[in-house]
């Protein structure tokens, strides 16, 4: 005899989001980083911010840190976020 | 039926465990079959529509239903019975202090630890005596096991998806223990924590693993939890320096040692927060010197304060064995208690 049995999983009923656009250069642009924080990843981008520069022309790189290296950005830097033309999301340990 | 969720036909109780496991919907164990009436029965006995909504978790604004819930914990074996408590943990866990979405998606590899006090511990018959933080009996270790299947498949929290744990440990697969409040000769946990002693209450805690440790040589209160706050003191240097809730799961034997002396929750409380301290320095002592700096002589409690401290009456009648429960990570995640059959979003009526 068959059994008929449940979906246990949320059948991707998360809310929708979208994509930002991609730029087509990095040339004069301003790049955001938000960083978890944690000790390590500051060499790592420091090393980062370098090669945006150097190697791609980044204009400016905006370095930002989360209050709570284990929590969502804080509103303050998001709303930050709507004045740089791409941001990184910087998860490091 | 008024349930929402995608139905399979398998051909028999095997191919069912095939097909979850083919999914990646369980955690590696055989599930129990969900079936239409089996999770019906669940919604009933804790009188709450297919549709209810449990709770969003506050970072990816995942929705869980009463129904989905109930879908994972019969496949951890839950009876209806059981499954109010479950709703109770599922719904402290959603609580923003608790930061469920950081806690489970770690590198640090915490499980949720329940603890759940109250008449409801007799009426679906838990233990908090013998082998307490072992899967001691059906309830605990059910519900617990619920926990997993929620995260694994509400909230995509599986091995190398959102959950990122290096290690994790194995209260992963089940974490639940009822405080033996019958033979505690203090407040029980959650009346502690606000909740009136005649009300059931589960209590949440982002937690590292059980260290378990060991006093029968002495009958004095201070000297026993010397060894407590030893313990916790050796998380300080080898795990995170930073302050949080802990737990300590304190045995008959020692228990009847402070019930002798006289000593209240409160004063265990507050001698661990005194004494459960460290100086950064220390860290010197393991092998991170490399992060102490120029701030070894900065203080650090284990403890924002003393009602950080869990403490929790539980284990088998001999032997003065204890454990200290570590934080995940400090302060970022809190203990989180709620009643069972409370309903925390809930509009007062209008009299």
């Amino acid at each position: 005899m068959s059994l008929e049995i449940l979906d246990p999983t949320h059948e991707g009923d998360s809310g929708s989001f979208a994509l930002a656009s991609r730029l087509s250069v990095l040339e004069g642009t301003t790049v955001g980083i938000i960083s978890n924080g944690k000790k390590n990843t500051i060499p790592f981008f420091d090393s980062f911010e370098d090669e945006l520069k150097t190697t791609y022309g980044v204009a400016e790189v905006v370095r930002t840190i989360k209050s709570n290296y284990s929590a969502p950005a804080d509103a303050h830097l998001v709303e930050e976020a709507e004045n740089w033309d791409a941001v990184v999301a910087g998860i490091g340990d | 039926m008024s349930l929402a969720s995608k139905r399979y036909e398998v051909e028999d109780i095997l191919a069912a465990q095939e097909f979850y496991h083919s999914r990646k919907w369980t955690d590696g164990l055989p599930v129990v079959p969900p079936t239409s009436d089996a999770v019906q029965a669940c919604l009933d006995w804790a009188m709450l529509p297919a549709e209810h909504l449990i709770g969003i978790e506050p970072v990816r604004e995942r929705v869980i239903t009463a129904e989905k819930l109930a879908i994972n914990a019969v496949m951890a074996g839950c009876l209806p019975m059981h499954f109010p408590l479950v709703v109770a943990t599922v719904t402290a866990m959603l609580q923003e202090p608790f930061l469920v979405h950081g806690a489970t998606a770690s590198t640090g590899g915490c499980a949720v630890f329940v603890v759940i006090n109250g008449p409801v511990r007799q009426e679906v018959g838990m233990s908090g005596s013998f082998n307490a933080l072992g899967s001691s009996d059906r309830a605990t270790t059910v519900i617990g096991r619920t926990v997993r299947l929620v995260l694994c498949n509400l909230l995509d929290v599986r091995p190398g998806e959102i959950d990122r744990s290096t290690l994790g440990h194995p209260g992963k697969l089940s974490y639940c223990i009822a405080e033996d409040e019958e033979d505690c000769p203090w407040q029980s946990l959650s009346e502690n924590r606000g909740i009136p002693r005649d009300a059931s209450a589960v209590t949440v805690m982002a937690a590292g693993a059980p260290r378990q440790l060991m006093n029968e040589w002495t009958t004095k209160p201070e000297e026993i939890l010397d060894t407590f706050c030893a313990e916790i003191k050796a998380n300080l240097r080898h795990y995170s320096i930073y302050p949080g809730n802990y737990a300590i799961v304190i045995p008959p034997q020692l228990r009847q040692h402070f019930k002798d002396a006289g000593w209240s929750r409160r004063d265990i409380q507050e001698y661990v927060f005194e004494n459960a301290r460290i100086l950064r320095r220390e860290w010197a002592d393991v092998g991170k010197g490399n992060v102490v700096g120029g701030r070894g002589d900065q203080e650090y409690p284990a403890l924002p304060d003393p009602e950080h401290l869990l403490v929790i009456a539980a284990g088998g009648p001999a032997g003065g064995f204890g454990a200290v429960i570590p934080p995940w990570l400090g302060h970022k995640s809190k203990a989180v208690t709620v009643a069972v059959g409370a309903c925390l979003d809930c509009e007062p009526t209008a009299d």
